[in-house]
C-alpha cells in the first residue's frame, strides 16, 4: 500500500518538476526536456494506477499498460521531432 | 395570366439586371459596343417586364416567387401596389441613369467593373422593392450596401476611399441594427409576408416592450440609409462619387431604400393601429420634422453644388418619413407620391450638376454665374427641378407637399404646417439664388475647365437627354396629376388598399 | 462501416506509399483526394437515410475497443475536410510551376487528413488524444515547409501543442482512475461532481482550449499560421483548430456533470468575448496581411466558443446550430481568405496590408474571393456566416442576453472593419502595386470556389439543420 502512494507521490513530483522547468526556462531545449519530464510523470501515474488492482489481489490493469506503451511511442516521436526542429533552428545561418 | 408567369415574373425582373451585370464583369475594357448593348438590353427588358407586371397588379393578379431560405422565413419576391411604385420608379430612372453613365464615363478606365456593380445595384434595389417579408428585405438591403460601395469608391482617390469607409461604417452598422430588429421580430411573430395593416397586433397585449425595442431597432437600421438625423453623416461625404452614382444613391437606390423600408415597417409589419397604440409615431415624427429643417439649414451653408444638393436630399427624404409617421391616409398619399417626385426631381438636379462639372468644370455655386446662356437646356432642367423641390405649382413637388399639408391638417397637427412653411422658405433660400445666378448672374471669369463634346449641342447628347427626359417627367407628373397614369393616383390606390382594413 | 474506414485508411495508406515512391506522390495524392469525395458524399447520404451508425473497431468488447460513431455532424465534418483537402491540393498543384512546395507536402497533407478524419469519428478519450497529438505534429511539420523563417514559430507551436496534449492526457488518466472506462458514450452521465473530476475536466479543457487557440491561449496561432505557406495556413485555420473544439463539445455536452456547467459556461463565454474583441482589434492593427487573416481566425473562433458556452447554459437548439454553422462556414470562408491572400502575396510580392493597394484592378478575382469570403466572416446575408449569426441572434433574444447581443454587435463591426480594411485599399487607384508577373487565373478561381460555396450554404439551411438535428 505504501509503495503505491510512493509511486503516486513520485509521479506528482515529476509533474511538478516538469511544470516548473517549463515555467522557468526560456531556452527551448530546457522546455523540450521539461515536457518530457511531465510526460514521464503522467506515464508514472498511469502505471501506478494500473498497479492498484494488485493491492486487492487482482491482476494488473493491462489496458493502462497498453495506453502507456502507446503514449511512450507518441512521446518519443514528438521529442525526436522537436529536437530535429531545434537542430535545424540552431544550424540556421544567422 | 399563366401560372408560371405569376410565379417567375418577379424573379425575371430581378434577373433582367443581375445577369447582364454579371456578364459585364467578364467583359474586357475595349468591348464597348457589347457592354453598352448588354446594358441597354437589360434596361429595356426590365421595363417591358415591369410594364407587364404593372398591368397585372392593376388587374389584381398576385405575383409571388418563393425560395426556401431560413427556417420559417422563405425568400419571397412579391408584387403588390406599393412595391410596384418603387419598381417602376427605379427601373425608369435606371434607364435615364444608364444612358447618362455611358456618356459620363466615356473613355474612362474600369468601366466593366463600374457597369457591373451598377447593374447589381439596381438588381438589389428592385429585389428590395419586391421583397415579400422582412428577411428577404434584409437580404436585399445588405446586398445593396455591398453593390453600391464599389461605386462610391470608384474613383479610387483618397477622398473617395475615405467616403467609402464612412459609407460602410454607417450602412453596415445600420444593416446590423436592422438584422437585430428582424431577428427579434422573427422570434416574436415569425416572418410572415408583409400584410396591409401589419401582423404584430396579436402580440400587442403581451409583448409591448419588446415590440417597441424591435421598432426602434428597425427604424434605426433603416434611418441610416434614409439619412435621418443623426444618422445622415455619410451622405454629404459620399458626394465624391461620380455624378451618375450620386444620382443613383439619392434618387433611386440607397436613400430611397431606407425610406421605402420605413413605409413597409410602419404599414405592413406593425400597422397603423399598433404604431399608434404603442405611441411609436411621435419620436419618428419629431425626428423627421427636425431633419427636414436641419437638412435645409445645412444646405444653406454649402458652397459646393453637389454638397448643397446632398443636404437638400437629407431634408426632402424626411418628408416621406414624416408623411408615414403622421399615420393618416392623406399624409400617406403625400409620402408615397413624394417618394416618386423627389426621386425624379433630385435625379434631374444631379444630372444637371454633373453636366456643369463635366462640360465646364463648374463645382462651386459662385461659378454658375451666367451659365444659363452657355447651357440653356441643362439650366432649364435644373431650374424646373429646383422649383419642384421648393414646391412651386406646375412642378411635381407641389402635389406631394400639398398632400402632406392636408395630411397634417387631417390628423390635427397644425404645427407641422409651420414646419412645411419654414422648410419651403429655406428651400427657396438655397435654391432661388442658384437659379438667379444661372440666368441673371454676370459671368466674371472664364469657365474653370471647358470641354467641347458636340458641335451643335451644349454638351454630349448622352448627358443631355436624361435630364431633359426627367424634366419632362416632372412637368407631366405635375400637370397630369389627376389622370389615371400619374404616381398620385397610383399612391391613392396603394393607400386605399393599405387603409381599407380600417373601414 | 466501409466508407468510414476507407475515409481514414486511404489517406493513411497513401501517405505511407508516397514515402516509398516519392516520384509518384502527386498522382497518388490526386487519385486519393478525388476518390475520397464521392465516398464522403455517399457516407453522408447513407447516414442521412439510415440514421446514426457506430462500430467497435476490431470487434473487441465494448470496454476494450475503440468506438467510432457517425452522426450527421460527423459526416458533415468529414465531407468538409475532404472537400477542402481536395481544393487545397488543387491549389498547390496549380502553383507548382511558380513556387513549388517541398515534396513532403503530399504525404503530410494526407496524414493530416487521416488524423482529422479519425478524430471526427472517434468516441474514445485516449484515441482522441492520439489523433490530437498526430494532428498537432503533422500541422507543425506542414508549417516548417515554408523554410527557415517558419522554424521558430513552428517550434513554439509544437511546444504549446505538446504541453496541451499532456494536459489533456493527464485529465484522461484521472478520469480513467475514477471510472476505468475511456469510451465517451459509456461514460455519459456517469461522472459525479467531485474534485477529482473537476481537476480532470479543467486540465482537459485547458489543453483543448490551448489547441483550439481560444483567447487568451491563442498566442501561438498568429505566428504559426502567418508563417506557414498559404495553402497550409488554409488547412490549419479551416480544419485543424476545429478538431479540439469538437472534442471540447463532446466533453462538455455528454461527459461533464451538470453541476460544473455554469462555471464552464462563464469560462468559455469570457474567453469568447476576449477572442472576439481582442482578436478583431489585433486584426485591425496588424501590418501584415496574413496575420490579419490569422487574427481573424482567433476572433471567429470566439463566435463558436460563445455558442458553446450558451449551449451549456441554455439547452437551446439555436446555439448548437449556431456553433456548428460557424465552424462549417468559417472553414470554407477562411480557406478562401488564405488562398486569396496567398495568391495576392505571391503575385504582388506584398506581405504588408498596405501593399495590397489597387488589387481590385490588378487581381480582381483574388480580391473578389477575399471580399466574398469576408462577407461571410462578417455575417452578411445570404452567406453561411449569416446563417450562423442568425441562429445565434435568435438564441440570444430568446434567452434575453442583452449584454451578449451588444458584444456580438461590436464583434461584428470589428470583423467588418478588418475585412473592409483590405477591400477599401484594393480600390485605391492612386499607386497600385504592380504584379511581379502576370496573374494566374486558375489559383484565383480555386480561391473563389470555397467563398462561393459558403454563400450557397445559406440556401441549403434546411437540409443542414436537419443533418445537425436542430430545429429553429
Amino acid at each position: 500500500m505504501l509503495s503505491f502512494y510512493l509511486y503516486l507521490a513520485t509521479a506528482a513530483l515529476l509533474l511538478g518538476v516538469g511544470s516548473l522547468g517549463l515555467w522557468r526556462g526560456p531556452e527551448l531545449l530546457r522546455r523540450i526536456l521539461a515536457l518530457n519530464v511531465i510526460g514521464a510523470g503522467i506515464f508514472m501515474l498511469m502505471v501506478s494506477l494500473a498497479y492498484r488492482p494488485v493491492l486487492y489481489g487482482e491482476p494488473a490493469d493491462s489496458v493502462l499498460h497498453a495506453l502507456v506503451l502507446t503514449g511512450l511511442v507518441v512521446a518519443v516521436s514528438a521529442t525526436a521531432f522537436a529536437l530535429a526542429l531545434l537542430g535545424r533552428l540552431l544550424a540556421r545561418p544567422q | 395570366m399563366q401560372a408560371w408567369s405569376l410565379e417567375f415574373l418577379p424573379l425575371l425582373i430581378v434577373l433582367s439586371s443581375l445577369l447582364p451585370g454579371l456578364l459585364i464583369f467578364t467583359l474586357k475594357e475595349q468591348q464597348v459596343a457589347l457592354r453598352t448593348s448588354l446594358n441597354l438590353l437589360g434596361v429595356v427588358l426590365k421595363l417591358v417586364l415591369v410594364y407587364v407586371m404593372w398591368q397585372g397588379v392593376k388587374a389584381g393578379d398576385n405575383y409571388e416567387f418563393r425560395l426556401a431560405f431560413l427556417p420559417g422565413a422563405d425568400l419571397i419576391l412579391h408584387a403588390d401596389a406599393l412595391s410596384l411604385l418603387f419598381v417602376v420608379l427605379s427601373s425608369v430612372l435606371w434607364l435615364a441613369t444608364t444612358i447618362y453613365a455611358i456618356g459620363y464615363l466615356e473613355n474612362s478606365p474600369l468601366r466593366s467593373r463600374f457597369f457591373g456593380y451598377f447593374s447589381l445595384c439596381v438588381s438589389a434595389t428592385v429585389g428590395l422593392a419586391l421583397a415579400g417579408n422582412l428577411v428577404s428585405f434584409l437580404l436585399f438591403y445588405e446586398l445593396l450596401t455591398l453593390a453600391t460601395f464599389p461605386l462610391v469608391v470608384h474613383r479610387g482617390t483618397p477622398q473617395s476611399l475615405a467616403a467609402g469607409r464612412r459609407y460602410l461604417a454607417y450602412t453596415l452598422s445600420g444593416g446590423l441594427l436592422l438584422m437585430l430588429g428582424v431577428s427579434l421580430l422573427h422570434l416574436l411573430a415569425g416572418s410572415p409576408d408583409f400584410t396591409p395593416g401589419g401582423y404584430v397586433l396579436p402580440l400587442l397585449a403581451t409583448e409591448g416592450a419588446l415590440l417597441k425595442v424591435a421598432f426602434a431597432l428597425l427604424i434605426a437600421g433603416l434611418g441610416v440609409k434614409a439619412a435621418l438625423f443623426p444618422l445622415h453623416g455619410w451622405l454629404p461625404q459620399a458626394m465624391v462619387a461620380p455624378a451618375p452614382v450620386s444620382a443613383l444613391l439619392h434618387a433611386v437606390a440607397v436613400v430611397k431604400a431606407g425610406a421605402f423600408g420605413i413605409v413597409r415597417v410602419v404599414y405592413d409589419v406593425f400597422g397603423v393601429e399598433v404604431v399608434s397604440s404603442l405611441d411609436l409615431a411621435w419620436p419618428l415624427l419629431f425626428l423627421a420634422a427636425f431633419t427636414i429643417l436641419f437638412g435645409s439649414w445645412c444646405a444653406l451653408a454649402q458652397q459646393d453644388i453637389k454638397k448643397r444638393l446632398a443636404y437638400s436630399t437629407i431634408s426632402q427624404v424626411s418628408y416621406i418619413t414624416l408623411g408615414v409617421a403622421l399615420l393618416g391616409p392623406l399624409a400617406a398619399v403625400g409620402a408615397l407620391v413624394h417618394l416618386v417626385h423627389q426621386g425624379v426631381m433630385k435625379i434631374t438636379l444631379f444630372f444637371c450638376a454633373g453636366n456643369y462639372a463635366e462640360t465646364l468644370g463648374i463645382h462651386k455655386i459662385r461659378e454658375l454665374n451666367g451659365v444659363g446662356r452657355r447651357m440653356p437646356l441643362t439650366s432649364v432642367a435644373f431650374t424646373l427641378g429646383a422649383l419642384g423641390m421648393i414646391g412651386i405649382p406646375p412642378a411635381a413637388g407641389f402635389i406631394s407637399k400639398w398632400y402632406l399639408g392636408l395630411g397634417a391638417a387631417e390628423v390635427a397637427q397644425p404645427w407641422l404646417i409651420l414646419v412645411f412653411v419654414l422648410s419651403g422658405l429655406l428651400n427657396a433660400c438655397y435654391f432661388l439664388p442658384v437659379v438667379y445666378r444661372i440666368w441673371f448672374g454676370v459671368q466674371y471669369s472664364a469657365w474653370p475647365a471647358p470641354q467641347r463634346f458636340s458641335q451643335r449641342l451644349e454638351t454630349h447628347w448622352m448627358l443631355l437627354v436624361p435630364p431633359v427626359f426627367t424634366m419632362l417627367l416632372i412637368l407631366l407628373m405635375g400637370l397630369f396629376a389627376s389622370t389615371e397614369l400619374s404616381p398620385l393616383s397610383w399612391s391613392e390606390l396603394i393607400v386605399e388598399r393599405e387603409f381599407s382594413f380600417d373601414d | 462501416m466501409w466508407p468510414a474506414v476507407l475515409l481514414v485508411t486511404l489517406p493513411l495508406a497513401a501517405a505511407l506509399l508516397m514515402l516509398l515512391w516519392p516520384r509518384r506522390a502527386r498522382v497518388l495524392h490526386f487519385a486519393v483526394a478525388v476518390g475520397l469525395l464521392p465516398l464522403a458524399v455517399s457516407f453522408l447520404l447513407q447516414v442521412t437515410v439510415s440514421g446514426e451508425q457506430q462500430w467497435f473497431l476490431g470487434n473487441w468488447g465494448p470496454l476494450l475497443a475503440i468506438r467510432w460513431q457517425a452522426d450527421g455532424l460527423t459526416t458533415l465534418l468529414l465531407l468538409v475536410s475532404v472537400t477542402l483537402h481536395l481544393l487545397v491540393s488543387a491549389y498547390v498543384g496549380s502553383i507548382q510551376r511558380r513556387n513549388p512546395l517541398p515534396a513532403a507536402f503530399w504525404p503530410l497533407s494526407n496524414l493530416l487528413l487521416a488524423s482529422l478524419q479519425a478524430l471526427w469519428l472517434s468516441r474514445d478519450l485516449f484515441n482522441l488524444y492520439v489523433c490530437l497529438e498526430l494532428l498537432g505534429m503533422v500541422a507543425v511539420a506542414l508549417v516548417t515547409l515554408s523554410g527557415d523563417k517558419a522554424l521558430r514559430p513552428a517550434l513554439d507551436y509544437l511546444l504549446y501543442s505538446l504541453f496541451a496534449s499532456l494536459c489533456y492526457l493527464l485529465g484522461v488518466a484521472l478520469i480513467y482512475a475514477g471510472y476505468g472506462v475511456l469510451d465517451i458514450p459509456m461514460l455519459a452521465g456517469q461522472l459525479e461532481a467531485n474534485w477529482l473530476n473537476a481537476v480532470a475536466l479543467t486540465l482537459m479543457t485547458l489543453g483543448l482550449m490551448l489547441k483550439a487557440a481560444c483567447w487568451p491561449l491563442h498566442l501561438w496561432l498568429p505566428a504559426a499560421h502567418a508563417s506557414a505557406p498559404a495553402p497550409v495556413s488554409a488547412l490549419l485555420s479551416a480544419l485543424v483548430v476545429k478538431g479540439p473544439l469538437f472534442i471540447l463539445y463532446l466533453l462538455w455536452t455528454t461527459l461533464a456533470p451538470a453541476a460544473f456547467l455554469p462555471a464552464a459556461a462563464y469560462l468559455l463565454a469570457s474567453a469568447a468575448l476576449g477572442a472576439m474583441l481582442f482578436g478583431g482589434i489585433a486584426a485591425i492593427r496588424t501590418p501584415y496581411s496574413k496575420s490579419l487573416v490569422a487574427y481573424s481566425t482567433v476572433a471567429q473562433l470566439g463566435y463558436a466558443t460563445l455558442a458553446l458556452a450558451f449551449i451549456l447554459r441554455f439547452n437551446l437548439p439555436e446555439f448548437v446550430a449556431a456553433m456548428w454553422l460557424f465552424v462549417l462556414s468559417h472553414a470554407l470562408a477562411k480557406a478562401a481568405c488564405f488562398l486569396a491572400i496567398g495568391e495576392l502575396q505571391h503575385t504582388l510580392g506584398a506581405r504588408q496590408v498596405e501593399q495590397l493597394k489597387g488589387a481590385s484592378q490588378t487581381m480582381p478575382l483574388a480580391m473578389f474571393a477575399f471580399a466574398v469570403a469576408g462577407g461571410s466572416l462578417i455575417g452578411l446575408p445570404p452567406s453561411g456566416g449569416f446563417l450562423a449569426k442568425w441562429a445565434l441572434l435568435l438564441g440570444l433574444w430568446q434567452s434575453q442576453q442583452f449584454f451578449w447581443l451588444l458584444a456580438l454587435v461590436v464583434a461584428t463591426l470589428l470583423s467588418a472593419a478588418y475585412v473592409f480594411r483590405v477591400v477599401v485599399l484594393a480600390f485605391d487607384r492612386a499607386a497600385p502595386t504592380a504584379p511581379d508577373f502576370s496573374p494566374q487565373r486558375l489559383p484565383q478561381y480555386l480561391a473563389l470556389l470555397p467563398a462561393l460555396l459558403v454563400w450557397v450554404m445559406a440556401v441549403f439551411s434546411l437540409p443542414l439543420l436537419t443533418l445537425l438535428k436542430q430545429e429553429l
